[in-house]
């Protein structure tokens, strides 16, 4: 027992989430280990992406003046509506999201997520990569004390487990605080390919005056095949990340491959010109859970908490997640400080966690947004429909045919109708709301 | 999730999707194999053999489900990009997945 591995808290999973639980711990000067399976922190990190300042300054305030590895701040950005052979923008650029920090940049997690692992080392945190916790050590009356890994004699000690270990949330699982694995009805799965470009050429295609201007595009409609989902176009800074995501159960039901349909797309004769001539850097994949408010997790129990994608802390939305995860990882990481302070580790005390995410924007958005998976799930024609009739009323507008302007926008009427009744539209229309208002 | 529903794409939006081989794909991915430890397995054949669709052959992101000439399932979990999608996505739950060893697996260059 002499040797027995002990810390004043483990943190499992290097990601977001588990790294700011891990930095606030850090300087209260508590003793952290973070224990992460991949070969460096970021290994097995995959998104979009965009990343929020906004958390990054709550975590780590000087984190600017830290060198930090990110791509380009995003000054242009919204949705497009896509249809087969056309596409109706809506997005903003402005010169007010040119400002030093941004409030978003794009980024590539295996360089950012081993930057803000090092800053953790730095604050002195031990971080211990290629590691990968199986389970959890209990006392006798079955409380969490420490993990359990894959190396030799790799138990390690401490009253507190933050646990931040991502979407396949197996050690949530094994403690009962997820009840059963995630339902593929609510988890998107996301291919994404990185595609190399000289920065001037990126500039040029999406017309960015230089590094310090960048695009996140959110992309509807064709890019699922009309199916609930979206595809996304960011701009990196000497590449483009081009990806689309479906409901994995959406995939089941129609046996379709994400790959192709992610082909598909970067075929499309709207896409296609802005990838000419790009080579394909890396190809990915990783699920999204869309789980919402009311299937989360429990987010503790005694001596452990639950952050990030492994609580289900995804604003699908609005495509936040990270900062969620920096957020949750945060105020995880000040209760564990205040429950050292207090020395109790029980489920009891650790209810401050849900209580500060309640305060926050976190659960706030989680719950707004509720019912908005429902909501696609339930409108499956949703994206098809009011996307490509969008644009057709759209062409029917631009174009000039000899008619009174009262009769074209009788026959853009039509072209709604045509597709989908009144009423139709109407309980779509209530649906969307609901699922917006929460 | 019971394979009762099943909505059927539109065939002709279905026929525009260009086949891909997976595998020119994946040559942009750093692995990590382990050659002592599969952690992915099938739990029981039989119940592959009963699968209707098979959904895993498309699904997968990485192609890790292919079907031999008997029409069994194999795995080739080398090729895993440890999403966890078949974990969740079989019809059957008849995928046992489990996180790698620790430094196994895919090592994303850019992520």
């Amino acid at each position: 027992m002499a040797n027995k591995l002990t810390f004043d808290a483990i943190v499992v999973g290097g990601g977001p989430a588990g790294t700011s639980a891990a930095i606030t711990m850090a300087k209260a000067g508590l003793q952290t280990i973070l224990i992460e399976r991949g070969r460096f922190a970021g290994a097995k990190n995959f998104f979009g992406g965009v990343l929020y300042t906004h958390a990054l300054n709550e975590v780590l305030p000087d984190w600017q003046s830290r060198g930090p590895a990110l791509e380009r701040p995003v000054t242009d950005t919204g949705y497009w509506l896509l249809s087969p052979d056309s596409v109706l923008r809506f997005t903003q650029k402005s010169e007010r999201y040119k400002k030093v920090p941004a409030e978003s940049y794009t980024a590539l997690r295996a360089n950012f997520d081993p930057w803000f692992a090092q800053q953790a080392v730095d604050l002195g945190v031990l971080v211990i990569t290629k590691t990968t916790v199986t389970g959890f050590l209990r006392d006798e009356k079955g409380r969490v004390i420490g993990v359990t890994t894959d190396r030799p004699d790799g138990d390690v000690y401490a009253p507190i487990v933050i646990i931040g270990e991502g979407v396949n949330n197996l050690l949530t699982q094994q403690l009962g605080l997820a009840k059963s694995d995630l339902p593929p009805r609510y988890v998107a799965l996301s291919v994404k390919e990185y595609l190399g470009l000289p920065e001037k050429e990126v500039e040029a295609r999406f017309g960015l005056s230089g590094p310090d201007e960048g695009v996140a595009i959110d992309i509807f409609g064709d890019v699922t095949l009309g199916l609930p989902g979206t595809g996304f176009i960011y701009t990196d800074k000497a590449g483009i990340s081009i990806g689309c995501g479906l409901l994995l159960e959406q995939l089941v039901i129609n046996n379709l491959k994400p790959y192709e349909i992610l082909a598909r797309f970067k075929n499309h004769p709207i896409i296609k010109p802005y990838l000419e001539g790009a080579e394909r850097l890396e190809y990915g994949a990783h699920l999204i859970p869309e789980t919402g408010y009311d299937r989360m997790p429990a987010l503790y129990t005694d001596g452990v908490m639950i952050a990030g994608d492994a609580a289900g802390m995804v604003d699908a939305l609005h495509r936040e997640g990270t900062n969620l995860a920096m957020i949750a990882g945060k105020m995880a990481g000040e209760t564990a400080i205040e429950a050292h302070k207090q020395k109790n580790f029980s489920a009891e005390f650790l209810k401050g966690y849900r209580r500060r995410l309640q305060d926050s924007f976190v659960l706030k958005d989680l719950k707004q947004y509720r019912r908005m998976t429902d909501f696609l799930d339930s409108t499956p024609h949703f994206m098809e429909t009011y996307v490509n009739f969008a644009n057709d009323a759209a062409y029917r507008y631009f174009t000039a045919h000899g008619m009174a302007k009262r009769d074209m926008e009788k026959e853009i009427i039509r072209l709604l109708t045509r597709r989908r009744s009144f009423l139709g539209v109407a309980v779509d229309m209530i649906k969307l709301l609901r699922g917006m208002r929460g | 999730m019971s394979e009762k529903k099943r909505t059927t794409l539109n065939p002709a939006l279905a026929a525009t999707l260009p086949p891909t081989n997976v595998d020119d794909l994946l040559v942009s991915v750093k692995y990590y194999v382990d050659e002592e430890y599969a952690h992915i397995r099938i739990k029981d054949d039989r119940v592959c053999a009963e699968c209707a669709h098979h959904p895993c052959l498309d699904f997968c992101p990485a192609g890790v489900f292919t079907q031999d000439r008997t029409g069994k399932i194999l795995v080739g979990y080398q090729a895993c990009l440890e999403c966890g999608s078949c974990r969740i996505g079989c019809p059957y739950q008849n995928v046992d997945w489990n996180l790698p060893r620790g430094g196994y697996g895919v090592a994303y260059k850019f992520g």
